[in-house]
C-alpha cells in the first residue's frame, strides 16, 4: 500500500473535526476489510486514513421502548451474526451478516462498514432496505436517511463533507413482519453475484398488506423492486402471485456483465431468488400461525 | 502495474512512525511500526514469529489467522496501529512447556497436515471455533473454516481433527 | 494380498514432519532471513505483446536504499527452456515482451518498500505490437508471430499404433466431439520466492522452494553459463508444489544476477496478485476426439487431434502431451489410436506441470465421451468398461508392461460404495451418478533418460538411523514415506528415524518429486541403503551374541536371535561395539535402477519408459438445482489402485486433496483471460474449493501388490485428480441429460443448456 497518515482520535467531536479538514484526501478505517484490501490492490490511496478503534459509543445494541433496535456503526458483523435480540426481532439482519466472508473477517467487520464501503452487493444494505432501516450520519450537524437513500452510487454513498455514519436505527415492525435474506455466489466464501431480501407483511388468511424486495449486486445500488412489490401487496399470495412478483423483480433489476456473472446470470437468480424469499416469509408466516 | 502486491511510498510526506505496545504470546512489547505495516508484517518481520504466514494479503485465504482479544482475525488486514494495546495469540503461543494443545495433537494424529502451510491458521481459527462452540456439528466445523484455504487435503481429516479435539475436550487448553 | 505382518508398514504412523508444522517452527524459504539479506523485485511487461524501444533505470537507481537495478545488458545472453533444444528464454526481454508478467528488469533494495517503489520509477518505452490469444487464430498463416520464426506452431507429436480409419470402419457406433479444458492456477498456499546468495568463491547458494533441486541447479547452471559444481541448491519445507515447482522460473536466475552485483543475499517473493497474472499454468487442451466401438461393446479405435495452447514459452509442452498420449493408449488397451497434437505460441502466461500432466485433461474428454458411446450402445457405462479391461501381468498392444492392476476392483468397490445399481434403477429428478476410470504412471518415467535413485542410511551410537534421499516432500508425505520404509527394512522404530533430503550438496541426484514417482524410486533406493545396513549391523550382533547373522530378528530397535527374544541387544548398543571394538561404523548404501524390459531403448522407448501404472476409478453422485444451475456434488467415492499403501492415512490423504483438486477444475475454476491480460487475480474471483464446498469423500486404497515397487508400493501423488471431473460431469448428464465439454462446468453453462435442451 502507499503509505499515509494515520489518525485516532479520541471522541466523535474529534473525529468529526478531522473529517472537515480533510475532506476528500481522508478515509475512515472502521473493521479494515474493505479499505485495506482496496488499499493494497492499489484502488485507493488516501493521504489520511482516520481510526475509529478508539472512538467510544459506536458499539452497541439497544432495544428502543417503541419495539424498534438501534446498532452502533462499529458493531461488528459477527456480532451482528450472534445477537439473539437480532435474531428474535429482525431475524434477516444476523441472517445477511452471516453470509459476509468468514468468521476473521467478521469479527472485525462492522456494519458501518459494510454500508459505507458503497458496493451494490453490501449483504447488509437489502435487509436493511427492506426494514425501512434509517442511516443516522453527524457531522456539523445531524440528519437521518433512509438507507435506500443512503447508497449514490458503486463505492458512493451519502455523505457529505465531515460526515460520518453513527448509527443505524430500525423501526418497530408492524405485527406479523416476515423477513429474510438470501444469496448466491459462486463459493461459500464470496461476493454475492445476486442477493435479495424480503420483508413481508401479513394479515388473517394469509393476506400480504405490505411487501418490500429489495435487490442487492444488480443495479448501482441496493434496488428496491418498487413495481413487484406492488405485485404483492393487498392480496393473498398464490404460486402464480409469487410468480408474478419474482418475474417482475428480475425485469426491473438492471445488471451488468463482469467476473463474477452474466446478465443472463443475474436475471435468472433474481427471478429465483426472489421467489425463494417470498416462498420462506410465507412460510414464516404459517409457522407462527401454528405455534 | 499488473500484479504486484503495491507497497509504494506515496510522494507526499514521510510517513510517521509511531510506537505501539501490544502483548504477543503472553510477553510485553514495545515497537516502533509505519502506518501502513501490517500485525502480520509486524509478527513476521520485527517479531520474527513465522509460524503466520502470508498467503494472500487480502483477507482471503487464512494463513495468517491469530487471535486478537480473543477473536481469530486475519493479520493482514490489521493494520499494526490498529493492533496498539491488543493481546495476541499466534500459533507458536499454543503449546505449553512442549505439550500440544488439544487441537494440534489432533491434527497431527488424523493425518490433518500435508504441506503445512495451511496449518497455523487453521489451527488458529479451529481453536477460536471450539472457543465458542466446544461440541460443534460437522457442518458446523465446516462454515468456521471456509476463511481457511487450503490446496492439499481436500479438508476431510481436517474437519475429523477438530471433531476429535472437540470430543476429547479442545476446548479447553489442558496444562 | 501379501504377508501383511509389518511393524510399520501399512499403518497409520504421524507423519514426521508434523509436529514442527503444527507448532509453527518449521521453515519455509518464504521464512528464511539471512545476515546482509536484501529484497529484490521484478519490473514486468504491462503488454502481451511490445517491441522495448527504451529503458530509462537512472530514476530508480537514485532511490535511496536501492543497491542494484539490471536488465538484460547486465546479465547473460543464454536463451532456456526445460528442453534445451527449445530454448526460447532470456532472463529478461531483450527486444521484445510477449506476455504481460514478462520480466524486464529488476531491483534489489534495502527494504520491500523500497524496491517496489524503485519499480515505479524505471522508466520504459514499449511499441505494442499485435498479438494473438487464441491457440488456433495463432496457428492462421497470418497470425502475429509471438517469436521470430516462420509460425506459432513450435513442436509437434504424432503417435500411431494399429490403422484406425480402417478400425473404425468395424464399429458399429462411432462418437465424435471436441473437448476444452483451459488455463488453471496451482494455488499452492505459499507463493513462490527465492533467495540468492553468492559467495566470494563465486559460489552460488540459492535457497528456493524447489520440488526438483538437482535439475534445478542445471537449469541455473545452464542460464548463467555457470559451471554446475559452483551451484548449490537448499530447499526447506515447501508451502505446495503441484508441478509447479519442477522448472526454474526466471526469478531464481535474476535473484543470482543481482545478488552477484550486490554481494549480499537477495529474496524475490512472489505478491499472490503476482503469482495469479504471470505465473505458469496448466495447459489448456482443444480436444478433438473420436471414439468407436462394435455394438458388443469393444473399444477398437480411438483418435485425438490436439492443440494446446503453449504461451508464450516453451517449459513441460511437449513431456505433458507425450504422457497425456501414453494414457490415451494405455486406458483399455485400445488396439488402434492415432494422437496427433501441437504445441502453440500465443502470447499469455505459459504452461508447466500441473498434477496429472495432461492426464486430466485428456481423460475428462475420453471418459465423457465413453459414457456417450455407452449410451448408444445401449450399455450401463460401467459394463462397456468391463468389456475393455486393462488386466493386471500384460502386455497393451503399445508394449506398455502392466503388472499390479486393479481396475476390475476399483470399479465393482467404487460401485459398491456409492450405490450404483439402486441409484441408476430408481433416478430420482435432478440427481444423478457418473464414473470414470483413469490409468497413470505409479513411478515416474524414464524418457528423461533416468528413473534410478541412491539412498545412504547411517547409524549413530545413540541408535538414531539418519537416511540421506532425494525424495523431496513437498507435503505429500516423501519423507514420512521413505522413513517408514527404512525403519521396515532396517527393524527399528519410526522415533528413531531422523531423515535428511533438502540439499544438493548432500542429496544424490536425483529428477524431484513429480510424476508419483518418489515412494516407488526413492523409496526403493532407501529399502536397498536400509537392508545395505542392516547387513552390517547383525554381521556385528553376530559376533556380540555369538550366533550366525542369518539366524537373526531385528525388530524395534534391537537384535536377537529368531526364537530366542529373551536375549536382546539394542541396536545402539551393537554401534558402541563396532565402534569402539571394531573401529568400524556402521552405514548403508542403496542403488536403484528401474530395469526396462530388455531390448528396450531409452530414447527410442515409448510407452516402456513407464515402470508401473496405476489405476483408479471415482464416482460421483450430484445433484442440479434446474433454477440456479448449482450443482452440488453430494459424495465422491474414490477408489484407488495404489499398490501396497504404505501410510494408508498419507494415500488417503493425498487422494481426498487430489479429488477436490478435481472437484474445483469440474467447476469452479479457470483464469478469466481477456486480451491476454488476467481478470480474476486473487482468491476473491479465482474460487479455489473451501471447507464449505466440498463434497462427502470416501475412498477407498485398493492395494494390489506390485511386485517392482518397495514392499509393494506405488505411487498416489497424482491420480486422485485424475478422474474427478469425468465422473462428475458424467454424473451431471445422469442427472439432467445434458453432456458438457467444457471446464468449468458453471451454472450459467447449466441454466443455458437447460433452457436450450430440445424438449
Amino acid at each position: 500500500m502507499n503509505s499515509f497518515q494515520y489518525l485516532h482520535p479520541q471522541s466523535i467531536a474529534e473525529l468529526i473535526k478531522l473529517l472537515y479538514k480533510y475532506q476528500e484526501k481522508i478515509r475512515v478505517l472502521a473493521g479494515g476489510t474493505d479499505l485495506l484490501v482496496m488499499m493494497k490492490q492499489g484502488r485507493l490511496a488516501p493521504e489520511y486514513v482516520v481510526s475509529l478503534k478508539d472512538v467510544p459509543g459506536l458499539t452497541y445494541i439497544r432495544e428502543q421502548k417503541n419495539g424498534g433496535v438501534k446498532i452502533g456503526a462499529m458493531m461488528s458483523l459477527r456480532e451482528v451474526e450472534c445477537s439473539e435480540s437480532l435474531r428474535l426481532r429482525y431475524p434477516s439482519l444476523p441472517c445477511a451478516a452471516g453470509w459476509v466472508g468468514s468468521p476473521q473477517i467478521r469479527w472485525r467487520a462492522t456494519i458501518g462498514g459494510n454500508l459505507c464501503n458503497g458496493a451494490p452487493s453490501a449483504d447488509l444494505a437489502p435487509p436493511l432496505v427492506c426494514l425501512g432501516a434509517q442511516a443516522f450520519i453527524q457531522g456539523k450537524s445531524k440528519r437521518m436517511i433512509p438507507v435506500e437513500k443512503f447508497f449514490i452510487g458503486p463505492g458512493k454513498v451519502a455523505l457529505g463533507a465531515g460526515e460520518f455514519l453513527r448509527e443505524l436505527i430500525i423501526p418497530p415492525l408492524a405485527p406479523h413482519t416476515f423477513g429474510t435474506y438470501q444469496k448466491f455466489s459462486r463459493s461459500t466464501m464470496d461476493i454475492a453475484v445476486v442477493g435479495v431480501a424480503a420483508a413481508a407483511t401479513f394479515e388473517r388468511g394469509g393476506f400480504c398488506s405490505d411487501l418490500r424486495v429489495c435487490l442487492g449486486a444488480v443495479a448501482p445500488t441496493p434496488l428496491r423492486a418498487l413495481e413487484a412489490e406492488k405485485l404483492g401487496t393487498g392480496k393473498s399470495w398464490t404460486n402464480e402471485i409469487i410468480q408474478a412478483v419474482a418475474l417482475k423483480a428480475s425485469e426491473e433489476a438492471r445488471p451488468i456483465d463482469d467476473v463474477r456473472g452474466t446478465i443472463f446470470l443475474r436475471r435468472t437468480l433474481v427471478e429465483v431468488l426472489t421467489r425463494r424469499v417470498l416462498i420462506e416469509c410465507l412460510e414464516q408466516a404459517r409457522a407462527e400461525n401454528q405455534t | 502495474m499488473p500484479g504486484t502486491s503495491s507497497r509504494r511510498k506515496s510522494n507526499v510526506k514521510e510517513s510517521l512512525a509511531h510506537t505501539i505496545r501490544l502483548k504477543v504470546n503472553g510477553d510485553l512489547h514495545e515497537l516502533t511500526v509505519k502506518p501502513h505495516h501490517t500485525l502480520l508484517d509486524v509478527l513476521r518481520d520485527q517479531l520474527e514469529l513465522t509460524g503466520t504466514k502470508e498467503g494472500c494479503g487480502l483477507g482471503e485465504c487464512g494463513a495468517c489467522t491469530v487471535h486478537m482479544d480473543g477473536k481469530p482475525v486475519n493479520s493482514c488486514l490489521v493494520l499494526a496501529l490498529e493492533a496498539d494495546g491488543s493481546e495476541i495469540v499466534t500459533i507458536e503461543g499454543l503449546a505449553k512447556a512442549g505439550k500440544l494443545h488439544p487441537v494440534q495433537r489432533a491434527f497431527v494424529e488424523k493425518g490433518a497436515i500435508q504441506c503445512g502451510f495451511c496449518t497455523p491458521g487453521m489451527v488458529m481459527a479451529s481453536i477460536g471455533l471450539l472457543a465458542e462452540k466446544p461440541n460443534p456439528t460437522r457442518e458446523e466445523i465446516k462454515q468456521a473454516l471456509i476463511g481457511n484455504l487450503c490446496r492439499c487435503t481436500g479438508y476431510k481429516k481436517i474437519i475429523e481433527a477438530v471433531s476429535e479435539a472437540a470430543s476429547s475436550g479442545g476446548a479447553r487448553d489442558d496444562e | 494380498m501379501m504377508n501383511k505382518d509389518f511393524a510399520v508398514i501399512g499403518k497409520n504412523v504421524p507423519r514426521i514432519d508434523s509436529i514442527p508444522k503444527v507448532t509453527g517452527e518449521a521453515r519455509y524459504t518464504c521464512d528464511l532471513k539471512l545476515p546482509g539479506m536484501l529484497w529484490g523485485a521484478i519490473l514486468r511487461s504491462p503488454h502481451p505483446h511490445a517491441k522495448i524501444l527504451r529503458v530509462n533505470l537512472e530514476r530508480a537507481k537514485g532511490l535511496t536504499g536501492v543497491r542494484a537495478v539490471i536488465t538484460a545488458e547486465d546479465v547473460p545472453q543464454n536463451r532456456f527452456s526445460f528442453i534445451q533444444a527449445l530454448a526460447d528464454k532470456n532472463i529478461f526481454c531483450r527486444e521484445e515482451a510477449r506476455y504481460i508478467g514478462d520480466e524486464i528488469a529488476a531491483v534489489a533494495a534495502v527494504d520491500r518498500d523500497t524496491a517496489e517503489e524503485a519499480l515505479q520509477l524505471i522508466e520504459v518505452e514499449y511499441e505494442p505490437l499485435p498479438a494473438v490469444f487464441d491457440p488456433e487464430a495463432a496457428m492462421a498463416p497470418d497470425a502475429p508471430r509471438v517469436h521470430d520464426r516462420e509460425n506459432n506452431i513450435v513442436y509437434e507429436f504424432h503417435k500411431s499404433f494399429g490403422e484406425v480409419d480402417k478400425a473404425f470402419e468395424l464399429c458399429d457406433v462411432v462418437c465424435e466431439d471436441r473437448y476444452l479444458t483451459h488455463q488453471l492456477a496451482h494455488c499452492c498456499m505459499e507463493t513462490s520466492n527465492c533467495i540468492a546468495q553468492v559467495d566470494s568463491s563465486g559460489g552460488l547458494t540459492l535457497y528456493v522452494n524447489t520440488q526438483a533441486p538437482h535439475t534445478q541447479r542445471q537449469e541455473l547452471a545452464r542460464i548463467l553459463g555457470l559451471p554446475i559444481g559452483k551451484i548449490r541448491v537448499v530447499n526447506s519445507n515447501m508451502g505446495g508444489g503441484f508441478g509447479s515447482k519442477l522448472v526454474m522460473d526466471m526469478k531464481g536466475p535474476i535473484a543470482a544476477c543481482l545478488s552477484m552485483r550486490t554481494n549480499k543475499p537477495v529474496k524475490i517473493i512472489n505478491s499472490r496478485q503476482e503469482e495469479f497474472s504471470t505465473a505458469k499454468t496448466r495447459y489448456p487442451y482443444i480436444m478433438d476426439i473420436k471414439v468407436g466401438a462394435t455394438k458388443e461393446g469393444r473399444i477398437l479405435s480411438r483418435q485425438a487431434r490436439v492443440i494446446v495452447d503453449n504461451g508464450a514459452y516453451n517449459d513441460k509442452g511437449p513431456s505433458t502431451l507425450s504422457f497425456a498420449s501414453m494414457m490415451f493408449n494405455v486406458l483399455y488397451d485400445v488396439p488402434n489410436t492415432q494422437f496427433d497434437a501441437c504445441l502453440v505460441y500465443t502470447n499469455k502466461q505459459f504452461g508447466t506441470a500441473f498434477r496429472g500432466f495432461g492426464n486430466p485433461q485428456i481423460a475428462f474428454a475420453t471418459e465423457c465421451q465413453l459414457d456417450d458411446l455407452a449410451k448408444r450402445l445401449k450399455m450401463d457405462p460401467i459394463e462397456l468398461r468391463m468389456k475393455n479391461l486393462n488386466k493386471p501381468n500384460s502386455m497393451t498392444t503399445h508394449g506398455a508392461r502392466i503388472t499390479s492392476c486393479g481396475m476390475q476392483e476399483c470399479m465393482e468397490v467404487s460401485a459398491k460404495a456409492i450405490g450404483w445399481s439402486e441409484k441408476r434403477r430408481e433416478p430420482k429428478k435432478f440427481r444423478g451418478i457418473g464414473m470414470a476410470n483413469m490409468v497413470h504412471s505409479g513411478a515416474g518415467s524414464r524418457y528423461y533418460g533416468f528413473n534410478s535413485n541412491d539412498a545412504f542410511v547411517k547409524i549413530a551410537d545413540d541408535g538414531t538411523v539418519t537416511l540421506i534421499t532425494s525424495a523431496l516432500d513437498m507435503g505429500q508425505g516423501a519423507q514420512t514415506t521413505m522413513a517408514q520404509i527404512v525403519a521396515e527394512e532396517l527393524g527399528v522404530k519410526m522415533e528413531s528415524l531422523k531423515v535428511l533430503t533438502n540439499d544438493t550438496d548432500l542429496t544424490p541426484y536425483d529428477l524431484g518429486s513429480y510424476g508419483s514417482r518418489a515412494t516407488f524410486i526413492c523409496g526403493n533406493a532407501a529399502k536397498l541403503a536400509a537392508r545395505d545396513a542392516r547387513k552390517e549391523l547383525v554381521f556385528v550382533a553376530g559376533e556380540m551374541l555369538e550366533a550366525n547373522p542369518e539366524d537373526l530378528v531385528v525388530k524395534n530397535g534391537v537384535v536377537h536371535v529368531a526364537g530366542s527374544p529373551g536375549k536382546s541387544i539394542p541396536v545402539a548398543e551393537i554401534v558402541q561395539y563396532s565402534v569402539s571394538k571394531k573401529g568400524s561404523s556402521i552405514s548403508g548404501r542403496g542403488h536403484f535402477v528401474d530395469t526396462l524390459a530388455s531390448g528396450a531403448d531409452i530414447t527410442a522407448g515409448y510407452l516402456t519408459h513407464i515402470p508401473t501404472f496405476a489405476f483408479a476409478t471415482q464416482m460421483a453422485e450430484v445433484e442440479v438445482d434446474p433454477e440456479t444451475g448449482k450443482v452440488k456434488v453430494l459424495k465422491i467415492v474414490a477408489a484407488h489402485d495404489t499398490g501396497t499403501a504404505i501410510n494408508p492415512v498419507s494415500a488417503e490423504g493425498q487422494i481426498e486433496g487430489g479429488v477436490v483438486q478435481g472437484f474445483g477444475y469440474a467447476l469452479m475454476e479457470k483464469l478469466s483471460v481477456k486480451d491476454g491480460r488476467v481478470e480474476n487475480i486473487s482468491f476473491l474471483d479465482y474460487k479455489i474449493p473451501n471447507s464449505g464446498d466440498i463434497p462427502d469423500i470416501e475412498t477407498i486404497l485398493v492395494e494390489t501388490e506390485d511386485p517392482d515397487g518397495p514392499f509393494g508400493a506405488k505411487g498416489v501423488g497424482e491420480p486422485g485428480l485424475v478422474p474427478t471431473a469425468p465422473a462428475i460431469v458424467n454424473a451431471i448428464y445422469d442427472a439432467i441429460g445434458v453432456r458438457f465439454k467444457e471446464l468449468p462446468v458453471t451454472p450459467e453453462q447449466v441454466l443455458k443448456a437447460l433452457r436450450d435442451r430440445p424438449r
